[in-house]
């Protein structure tokens, strides 16, 4: 039996420990929003916040997560929630501003991809309040395994929805 | 009302009164469905389910139903949403539902290609007869003629009364069949037939406006049901071992480690074999292990990368199957190519390219007791998959159901049916008695699915003295490029469609002139489309070589970069400027149009105009257009080029699209960046790696793609033309345009043409030192 702590609740699980996180996610705890990708931490469609980094469940075991506090896209609205002093009930009823800028921008076309993107903004925008360009592309590239790959070409949509999430999160914050 | 009253050929009848709801339902009637030889065959499981096209409900709602899915479009969404809202004249929020692509839920089938079907998709046509047919009902209860009545938001008025939609259907149960033609197990599935009166364009006020992807909620919140979510009681993991190469036999299956994995099981059917379990994890380890110990005849029966031309140049049979000409073909090409000024030969190669869908394919299979069959999967054509998991299982089409799901999207590789693992989760289903969810690996998806066809061409170009195109002559070759055969069902040695052969015209070995001729100008004019068998396909002992599929703007993309690269290469030799040169051949408005609207806002200058580059880098720009299913594109690149790494860094793309109306500019423009993305990433990054016995890519990092690293400023002009009258459609055209501008860019800046692709560093670099 493995405890974990998804998005706010402790969680027990009975499957071996070098179960890759995301199956664990997936099938032991009905989580839908990270993606089996590659399983080879090469594209990013799993990624999770394990204690507010990014990483691939893909390659992550339940074991190394034993303990941790993984958010997943589910997560996101209660993070913000909790981020910013908001009471429980409430975030069930808003979305994190990540998500609300993902839907403004339209930015998703199959949308396999974007549960990583999501979460590796969310993680980017914790770090940075507001990143240029340059930052979001080494965001997206060169910080973490690999670079979150997305085949439909979105990523013009994305730096365009990380902008505009960059700028609802620094309203609240000056609020 | 009368039995039934004749709606421009189509039949409002009453079938009863209910206390409670009403509805309209507007479907076809088996009697009226042309080409339906077998009456059963359009029949689900279930015959009670509505097969509608649309339904008009009491409370003023609308639902609507299409034969084809989401693979990121978000068409059915938005565009087709627009167009009955508008054909019906309702509110777009009155159509709370769309209901997609499940074969016992939806009337049409079809794949999901050619959404907008040239402007005439089935659901604009069932909604016109729909609107017509409520118009007949109000005529009725109001006591105005017809002709008398207007209809806005939803509201029919006249002599001074109204009525709602709703109203109009209320405590009633009314069918409307329309006349369709077609088999809905077929690639192309049901057309809606006739002529209902159309509502004119000059009153559209819903088409044209961007309204959102209602998909995009459920999917940024994760609450999408995706394909991968899906869940049965008792359902079983599997992965595969699929055979070491692409013409192993099996010669013994790896013994399992029960002591390890206790709940795994091998199933071994021909040379399919699969391991199941009742969790992910251990289906996954257990396969790992039985892969290890499983034995493999060896097979080398293909070119690999390097000898991919000279076997289709020099030993492909280029003669059986039937070339076809181009129905613009004009002049007599040789001689006015002996009579030109200046002269251009060249031969241009594409590579086999994946699909590459960011999640690896996977499918849920469920073969019940009472031999019904149940198949879960992201596909775009469930009718086609239905007819295909039928004929594997020598079952008749009515005992299987396809439901279809959101998952990645994969460009065209299921528009004939099978995204790959559908028969495979049947076949492992059928033998353990449990739903069996099969979820194929990155490497499988790699080296076991189809791709898009490698192709060459050859060109002869003529350029008289006045600097215009004086004849211009291509040839394509390409192999069979339609395989639709399911890959389980040909390892398990289960009956499934035949190989692509010299017989099967549409989806045979035949090629076909894909990219229509722009250039009108032109005196003389030959096209030619050749085609081939598969590569390795014939020694290979399971029939399978490297079997194609369509993939974004099929045939017309291994065309259209020839040509456009050519006449760009002609500009130069007549001393032209690209763009002016393609403007100068034109005769099309709309062509000129695309032309002059790119070269505006990309900032297009002619080389004079321009700084020349560093001795580092050297910077270009290049055009290109293509004309595809009733929409004009015209695309400018511009690059810089790393003159001692060969790197090319596209800076800019500037696409600018008319296809007639806009039905919704904001979906349009994200789908046209995201081609215009992939478009660089198959320009510069992609070609499929392969050997003698197999494909050698398994993974992004031996099968790159572009990254966020290499976006580019994407403009995009969006030109909407009502007096066209309809709209046109074809948002993968910008897949395709972006190489033949990078190409004619990298010439621009460095002098030197890249006549294959892909454009990678080491191939420019080659070229630059020649």
């Amino acid at each position: 039996m493995t405890t974990i702590v998804v998005n706010g609740v402790k969680r027990e699980v009975q499957a071996p420990t070098d179960t890759p996180l995301l199956y664990v996610l997936r099938n032991d705890l009905a989580l839908s929003g990270p993606q089996f990708g590659c399983g080879l931490a090469q594209c990013g469609a799993c990624s999770v916040l394990l204690n507010g980094k990014e990483v691939r469940s893909c390659i992550t075991t339940l074991g190394s997560a034993a303990g941790k506090e993984v958010t997943t896209l589910e997560g996101l609205p209660a993070r913000w929630a909790k981020q910013n002093g908001l009471a429980e009930a409430d975030a069930a009823k808003i979305l994190h501003p990540v998500q609300a800028a993902w839907i403004e921008e339209q930015t998703p076309l199959c949308g396999f991809c974007q549960n990583g993107m999501m979460i590796k903004a969310t993680e980017l925008l914790e770090r940075v309040a507001s990143p240029s360009v340059a930052e979001i592309k080494e965001a997206f590239t060169t910080s973490g395994p690999s670079p979150h790959l997305c085949r439909c070409g979105s990523y013009t949509a994305i730096i365009q929805a990380v902008q505009r999430a960059a700028a609802a999160m620094s309203k609240r914050s000056e609020a | 009302m009368s039995n039934s009253t004749d709606v421009f050929g189509a039949a409002l009848s009453r079938r009863g009164f209910v206390k409670a709801g009403g509805v309209l339902l507007a479907g076809f009637g088996l009697a009226r469905a042309e080409g339906q030889q077998q009456a059963g065959r359009v029949d689900a499981l279930n015959p009670a389910l509505p097969e509608s096209w649309i339904e008009i409900h009491d409370d003023n709602t609308i639902l609507i139903r299409t034969g084809k899915s989401d693979f990121g479009q978000s068409t059915i969404f938005t565009a087709y949403r627009q167009i009955v809202a508008e054909e019906l004249s309702a509110p777009f929020e009155a159509i709370t539902t769309v209901v997609s692509g499940d074969t016992d839920r939806t009337p049409d089938g079809g794949g999901t290609f050619d959404l907008l079907g040239g402007g005439m998709p089935n659901v604009r046509k069932a909604a016109a007869y729909v609107h017509q047919a409520l118009l007949d009902l109000a005529s009725q209860r109001l006591g105005v003629p017809k002709e008398q009545l207007s209809v806005k938001d939803g509201v029919v008025s006249g002599g001074g009364k109204s009525l709602s939609f709703g109203d109009l259907v209320k405590n009633q149960k009314l069918s409307l069949t329309i006349p369709v033609k077609g088999d809905v197990n077929s690639m192309f599935g049901l057309t809606v037939n006739g002529n209902p009166p159309l509502k004119p364009v000059s009153q559209y006020t819903i088409i044209g406006k961007s309204f959102p992807n209602s998909a995009i909620v459920s999917k940024v919140t994760a609450k999408e049901t995706w394909v991968t979510d899906v869940r049965l009681p008792g359902m079983m993991h599997a992965r595969m071992v699929h055979p070491r190469t692409l013409g192993s036999k099996l010669v013994s299956v790896g013994a399992l480690d029960k002591a390890r994995f206790p709940n795994a099981q091998v199933i071994v059917k021909g040379n399919l074999v699969g391991v199941v379990a009742p969790t992910e994890w251990e289906a996954i380890q257990a396969a790992q292990q039985v892969a290890s110990g499983t034995k493999w005849t060896e097979w080398k029966g293909l070119p690999g990368n390097q000898r991919l031309f000279q076997l289709l140049k020099e030993d492909a049979d280029w003669k059986t199957a039937p070339a076809a000409s181009s129905k613009t073909n004009k002049g007599d090409v040789a001689a006015a190519i002996a009579n030109s000024a200046k002269k251009l030969s060249a031969t241009y190669q594409l590579p086999f390219l994946k699909h590459a869908p960011i999640g690896p394919t996977m499918a849920v299979g469920d073969v019940r007791p009472d031999g019904t069959v149940y198949v879960y999967t992201h596909t775009q054509n469930p009718q086609a998959l239905r007819s295909g998991i039928a004929q594997m299982l020598t079952t008749s089409v009515d005992r299987v159901v396809v439901r279809t799901f959101a998952g990645p999207g994969h460009y065209g590789r299921s528009n004939g049916g099978n995204a790959g693992a559908e028969d495979e989760a049947v076949i492992l289903s059928q033998a353990v008695g449990k739903p069996v969810r099969v979820q194929w690996t990155r490497q499988d998806d790699f080296a076991w699915s189809t791709q898009s066809s490698a192709a060459f061409s050859e060109v002869e170009i003529g350029v008289d003295a006045k600097g215009s195109l004086s004849a211009y002559e291509i040839n394509h070759y390409m192999p069979a490029m339609q395989d639709d055969r399911l890959v389980g069902a040909i390892l398990a040695g289960l009956p499934t469609i035949p190989a692509p052969n010299e017989k099967g015209s549409l989806f045979g070995v035949a090629n076909s002139m894909q990219d229509p001729w722009v250039y009108d100008a032109t005196p003389a004019v030959l096209e030619r489309a050749y085609g081939t068998g598969q590569v390795g396909q014939n020694s290979s002992p399971l029939n399978v070589g490297l079997r194609d599929h369509s993939m974004r703007t099929p045939g017309q993309y291994q065309q259209n970069f020839p040509r456009e690269l050519a006449i760009t290469e002609a500009a130069v030799l007549a001393g032209v400027d690209p763009l002016a040169f393609r403007i100068q051949h034109a005769r099309e408005k709309r062509l000129i149009g695309v032309l002059e609207s790119a070269r505006e806002n990309s900032g297009w200058a002619t080389r004079s105009q321009r700084p020349s580059g560093s001795d580092a880098v050297s910077r270009g720009q290049g055009v290109s257009v293509m004309f595809r299913s009733g929409t004009y594109w015209a695309c400018v690149a511009h690059i810089a080029v790393n003159m001692t790494s060969g790197a090319i860094k596209v800076e800019k793309i500037t696409v600018a699209v008319d296809p007639g109306i806009v039905v919704n500019p904001a979906q349009l423009k994200r789908q046209v960046e995201g081609g215009a993305m992939m478009g660089v990433s198959m320009a510069l990054l992609e070609e499929l790696r392969f050997d003698e016995s197999g494909v050698t890519a398994s993974d992004w990092r031996s099968y790159p793609i572009a990254t966020m690293a290499d976006v580019p400023e994407i403009k995009v002009v969006l030109i909407n033309q009502p007096e066209v009258g309809t709209y046109g459609q074809g948002s993968e055209a910008a897949n395709a345009l972006a190489a033949p501008a990078i190409a004619g860019a990298l010439f621009d800046a460095t002098g030197k043409i890249a006549r294959r692709l892909p454009l990678k560093a080491d191939y420019v670099k080659t070229l630059l030192k020649a």
